[in-house]
């Protein structure tokens, strides 16, 4: 497979969260826009000099609301695209806006995401699907389907999974934005009600409600739009692919957990980086299972040995891989058009050593891997 | 398995099978007769339904007009195994949208013979009566959905060698 050269230097020059938690008071496209009116602000870029936007959510909130969302910053008219990928829908329309900015097409771009995700165990078909009846379809049902298998396959306790979990809790409590800010300890963790064994309910994350956004710039166009060059992180690479055939038939719920690789090895290929290179991390925590399996996707750690870096620390803060440093989805929770992006703010962040209570020390590069149904996997390498 | 409330032996969908002589006054149909072919009009048996790739001899189950490996078009309809080994499972406590049958249920994660996995409900064992690398086997219920007039027929896993809970394998 060829892979498209990236022409242009791109930079993610603004970041801007919503708080992720439960806003019933307000609607998506106000979660939206208080977002992007983060983002703008963080790097000083005006609304009127963005010259696309990409908005990724996934649950129905009436059509066009990228466009709901935006109009009231002004009807420039300007293309807004709204994207729906799943889980990783916030980091698609990332991925599209670093797009646009590397071929050429544009210099500023906005890449925005929000949902707000109902109560409840999460679907993938639609309500008529004959697997409501079949009893597959649900999206932790999964990921302990997966869980049962690693226990099995490495031998691993149950304590190197609710450790993931009492991780994130620490991480998101030195994190204002985070929906889950208490603590947890391993046995509070383990014998929290299981929700389908061996995962308990503190070992998935969230459904949740919030919005993320970031303001992408040509870095050869920094200074046309007086942007603090200093501030900017470099995309060092923005990788997309979907399930690829892996012989377990036509069954999507039958995913492999190794489907993170092949975007992992593009990503790594377009950076010019190694996984020794990667300072930090974020993954698709959904369930503590995945953090494990996706950080040996990654390539960080061997394939059956993320367990033993869960229990040792070393994907704590104070780790040398230090994962899912705001809390990731277990404890963040997962808005799933925001999701990526969120990611990609934590990095960014990180990376401009603006972390605070939680800053990795000299980090200079981190990867946010995102997945979603239909087996969509994104990862995005950012670095000074 | 962790702790946790004890599974009610026997899911659900043995509670809502009705009667023979019910069953027939209803409209009996396979829950996806693109994935599960009934072998009678009563639904007594059946088999699971996938293609076969004359190009790459890949199978999937289910429906197919392409091939998922090498996207050839030239499929030959396959009725795959009635057996698979047990790949994973796990016990759901909280139930999806949708769920006609009782709670907790265990779900399966079966490898066929020809290489599909196929997810469903295992019924008639207890599950500290299942292990990974089991032989499973095909079993069919009848589940009538509340206020529905059709009585889906819904393909499940049991063990090939009925556990000690359950020793006559049909508790």
């Amino acid at each position: 497979m060829t892979l498209l050269s990236p022409g242009r230097e791109v930079v993610v020059a603004g970041v801007g969260l919503h708080p992720f938690g439960r806003f019933r008071d307000k609607d998506l496209a106000t979660l939206a826009r208080d977002a992007v009116v983060a983002a703008l602000g963080d790097c000083g870029v005006p609304w009127k000099d963005i010259q696309a936007a990409w908005f990724g959510h996934v649950y129905y909130h009436g059509m066009s609301v990228g466009e709901t969302a935006l109009a009231p910053l002004g009807l420039t008219g300007i293309p807004i695209i709204n994207v729906e990928n799943a889980c990783s829908s916030g980091s698609t329309a990332f991925w599209q806006a670093y797009w646009s900015i590397a071929s050429g097409l544009y210099d500023l771009a906005l890449a925005f995401g929000a949902e707000k995700v109902p109560s409840g165990p999460v679907t993938v078909t639609a309500a008529d699907s004959p697997d409501r009846y079949i009893g597959g379809d649900h999206m932790m049902a999964g990921y302990a389907l997966r869980a049962q298998r690693y226990l099995a396959e490495t031998g691993a306790p149950l304590a190197a999974l609710g450790q993931v979990a009492v991780k994130a809790r620490q991480n998101a409590a030195l994190n204002p934005y985070a929906h889950r800010k208490d603590t947890y300890t391993l046995e509070e963790v383990l014998n929290s009600r299981l929700v389908a064994d061996p995962l308990t309910l503190f070992q998935c994350c969230p459904t949740s409600e919030g919005a993320a956004a970031a303001v992408l710039c040509a870095r050869e166009c920094l200074g046309q739009y007086r942007l603090d060059g200093r501030r900017a992180v470099r995309v060092a690479a923005a990788a997309l692919t979907s399930g690829r055939y892996n012989g377990k038939g036509s069954d999507h719920s039958a995913f492999s957990p190794y489907r993170t690789e092949p975007a992992a090895l593009q990503a790594y290929e377009m950076a010019g980086l190694g996984p020794e290179d990667v300072d930090l991390v974020q993954v698709h925590d959904a369930a503590t299972i995945g953090e494990l399996q996706q950080l040996e996707a990654l390539h960080l750690l061997p394939v059956g040995e993320a367990w033993r870096a869960s229990l040792e620390g070393r994907t704590a803060l104070a780790g040398d891989i230090p994962c899912n440093t705001d809390g990731g989805l277990l404890a963040m929770g997962h808005p799933f058009g925001a999701t990526g992006i969120r990611m990609v703010h934590e990095t960014v962040t990180q990376l401009r050593g603006e972390a605070g209570p939680r800053q990795v020390p000299d980090a200079r590069a981190g990867v946010a891997q995102c997945s979603g149904a239909g087996d969509v996997t994104t990862v995005i390498i950012l670095a000074k | 398995m962790g702790a946790g409330p004890a599974l009610t032996p026997m899911g659900s969908c043995r509670k809502l099978a009705l009667p023979m002589t019910q069953q027939t006054r209803h409209k009996v149909q396979s829950v996806d007769p693109r994935r599960l072919k009934l072998a009678d009009p009563a639904g007594t048996s059946g088999v699971l339904l996938g293609f076969q790739c004359r190009q790459c001899g890949v199978q999937v189950f289910g429906p197919a007009t392409y091939c998922q490996s090498c996207t050839s078009n030239d499929l030959a309809p396959v009725e795959l195994s009635q057996r698979g080994i047990l790949y994973s499972f796990t016990v759901v406590r909280v139930p999806p949208a949708g769920w006609p049958g009782a709670v907790p249920y265990i779900l399966g994660q079966v490898e066929l013979p020809e290489g599909p996995h196929v997810l469903a409900e295992v019924i008639d064992c207890a599950p500290t009566g299942l292990k990974i690398g089991m032989e499973m086997a095909l079993a069919l219920t009848h589940v009538q959905a509340e206020g529905s007039e059709v009585v889906r027929v819904v393909y499940k896993w049991r063990p090939q060698t009925p556990s000690a809970n359950f020793p006559e394998g049909k508790p």
